[in-house]
């Protein structure tokens, strides 16, 4: 992955500074992430944990682009996203993220293999190789032609991480990959993202599962929307 | 997979839903296409018919045009009838060419379902009607009879046979038979004009007189002289067209009130289905815009869906009413009063495109708002949603 290196500054794929989402509620001002500073460098996997309402998903959506900070600095691939306009922000998501959500979220009208190429279809590219590869690498081989509702959940789950993984992005983030799956999918599913971490892809796991944050290189704790505490479980080179 | 394979897929994820909007759309289209084909269709037969008449213009008893016109069309009995002396007075004018009187009347038959009608003519109405083709004789004696073909083929009778009257105690030799005009004259019994005043206890009187001038130009003079001979009423063919269209017209704006009201039916219905596929895909859209898709992509996918869902409304009512447009025809003529014989319903080009652009008009206009919606849907709210 000499790409994703070449492509961040000081070698941090994420780099993200001081960053807020303030909401108001009425009269009230919520501060869903408050000074949060936190990176990431190619091939890194960290596991955010915290209580529901910590800010887990409120990062993710931030690094993810969905949502834009209230203030603070983020840089992916040492671009800064937060003044970028709506435009440039489908296109950046496009080429730098991928997304796998809880509840897998399949296009329940196409199938395995169709929903893997949607965002090829969005990015205007034709690749079959690319979708051929990662039904190979997730062992969907069988099942390309099959509807989602035809797939059990471990399944499901990888065709999620194929669909976000088709357009080559720079990093990896799951909303509670593993929240809905057995203990052995769950197994399986975490090889399929050290795997992917091994390949230099950036992955960031937002779970309250204790085995799965633990698989990762560094746990992140967060709690009323700042982080409560770092722990390393994997030096890096 | 292309948008299009994305967008029909979309639709018919909920078959029972789209079928019923799609049955709508079918209605409206049909409806439409037949009504705007009919209007085309039934003032050009109108006019063909009119003009193969070769009568320019026509005597008719002081009274309404409509009637004049019903009777030219499709023959039957009215109430005012002219004194023979109208005739002569007629005929002494100069730039006409023939003056061929009738009188005509009919016969009920509920039994059968029919009105027989008699045509009381003399030879002026040969020679005015100089397409007929005459098998046999014409009427010389009052008890002779000429039949139109389709009357032989209800009577199952030709030449040498004879039809009884018993509401008249009459009885007619059939002398000559007409060739197939593809007019209303196909439906009618022909005898000497002497003996339909008598049969019908109206001497001397007449219901109108055929008219062809020498010169077609000298209408508005011969139209002058007739306007001075009491009792009468002139109308020229190009009057009783105008007169038949204006008639239509009321109706044909009862009509497109009601196509009106049928197509902000299935515009709404395709507004409905579009949003609340757009509701059940919140999530969806969610995903669609985390995974790559830009505002205008979702825009254009919904967008999609509003013109294949109408493109596929209006290919099935286009269809329904090329297939059925006999049927409609019968139906709609049955209920016609100037109904011309032929098609009155015209499948033209135009009338083609201008239902596709109703159709078009339907999808940009109900699609609208759905795609918009969709298409601002903040992505992190979309995948928030239940």
């Amino acid at each position: 992955m000499a790409d994703n290196q070449a492509a961040t500054t000081n070698g941090k794929l994420l780099d993200v500074t001081d960053l807020w989402r303030t909401y108001r509620r009425g009269s009230e001002t919520i501060h869903a992430l408050a000074g949060v500073n936190l990176s990431l460098r190619p091939g890194e996997m960290v596991s955010i944990v915290g209580r529901s309402g910590s800010g887990k998903t409120t990062l993710l959506n931030q690094v993810g682009c969905l949502d834009k900070p209230s203030r603070g600095s983020l840089k992916i691939s040492g671009i800064e996203v937060t003044g970028l306009k709506e435009q440039e922000l489908v296109r950046f998501r496009r080429n730098h993220i991928g997304f796998i959500f809880q509840l897998f979220y399949l296009i329940p009208t196409l199938t395995v293999e169709e929903n893997i190429r949607l965002p090829l279809v969005f990015a205007r590219k034709k690749d079959e190789q690319r979708v051929t590869e990662l039904i190979e690498r997730v062992g969907l081989e069988k099942a390309r032609k099959a509807l989602p509702r035809q797939l059990d959940g471990g399944d499901m789950q990888r065709v999620a991480i194929a669909r976000a993984l088709v357009n080559r992005p720079k990093f990896l983030l799951a909303d509670e990959p593993t929240g809905r799956l057995e203990k052995n999918t769950c197994a399986a599913i975490c090889r399929i993202f050290h795997e992917l971490a091994a390949d230099g892809l950036g992955v960031i796991i937002a779970t309250h599962d204790p085995v799965l944050a633990r698989e990762a290189d560094r746990i992140v704790e967060f709690s009323d929307g700042r982080i409560a505490r770092e722990e390393i479980l994997k030096e890096r080179q | 997979m292309s948008f299009m394979k994305f967008a029909l897929k979309n639709l018919f994820a909920h078959k029972t839903r789209t079928i019923l909007t799609l049955g709508s759309m079918v209605v409206a289209v049909a409806v439409l296409f037949t009504l705007v084909s009919f209007n085309r269709g039934y003032e050009k037969a109108l006019k063909t018919q009119l003009q193969g008449m070769g009568i320019h213009m026509m005597v008719v008893p002081v009274g309404c045009p409509y009637e004049a016109a019903s009777l030219i069309l499709k023959g039957g009995k009215i109430p005012n009838h002219l004194p023979m002396s109208v005739l002569d007075d007629v005929r002494k004018i100069p730039e006409i060419d023939i003056a061929a009187p009738s009188f005509m009347s009919g016969i009920v038959r509920p039994e059968e379902g029919r009105t027989d009608i008699y045509v009381g003519i003399d030879s002026a109405t040969l020679r005015l009607k100089n397409w007929w083709k005459l098998e046999g004789s014409f009427p010389q004696n009052p008890d002779e009879v000429v039949i139109g073909d389709n009357v032989s083929l209800i009577e199952l009778s030709g030449i040498g046979d004879q039809i009884y009257l018993p509401e008249k105690d009459a009885t007619f030799n059939i002398v000559g038979k007409l060739g197939p005009t593809g007019t209303e004259d196909d439906g009618f019994f022909y005898i000497p004009i002497e003996t339909a005043q008598r049969l019908f206890d109206q001497p001397d009187k007449l219901t109108a007189i055929s008219i062809r001038l020498k010169n077609p130009d000298d209408a508005p003079v011969v139209t002058a002289r007739l306007a001075t001979v009491k009792g009468a009423e002139v109308i020229t063919m190009g009057e009783l067209l105008g007169t038949m269209m204006t008639l239509m017209g009321a109706a044909k704006s009862l009509l497109l009130s009601i196509v009106m009201i049928i197509i902000v039916i299935s515009a709404l219905g395709v507004l409905n289905t579009v949003l609340m596929s757009v509701f059940e895909r919140t999530r969806e859209i969610g995903v669609m815009r985390a995974t790559g898709a830009a505002q205008s992509h979702i825009f254009g996918l919904v967008w999609l869906e509003t013109l294949l869902l109408s493109l596929l409304g209006g290919a099935g009512g286009l269809v329904l009413a090329i297939a059925g447009s006999r049927v409609i025809e019968n139906v709609v003529k049955r209920f016609l009063p100037l109904a011309p014989k032929g098609s009155v319903v015209a499948l033209e080009p135009g009338s083609f495109l201008l239902v596709l652009g109703f159709v078009v008009g339907i999808a940009v206009v109900a699609g609208f708002y759905p795609a918009l919606r969709a298409a601002r849907a903040k992505p992190i709210e979309a995948l928030r949603s239940e």
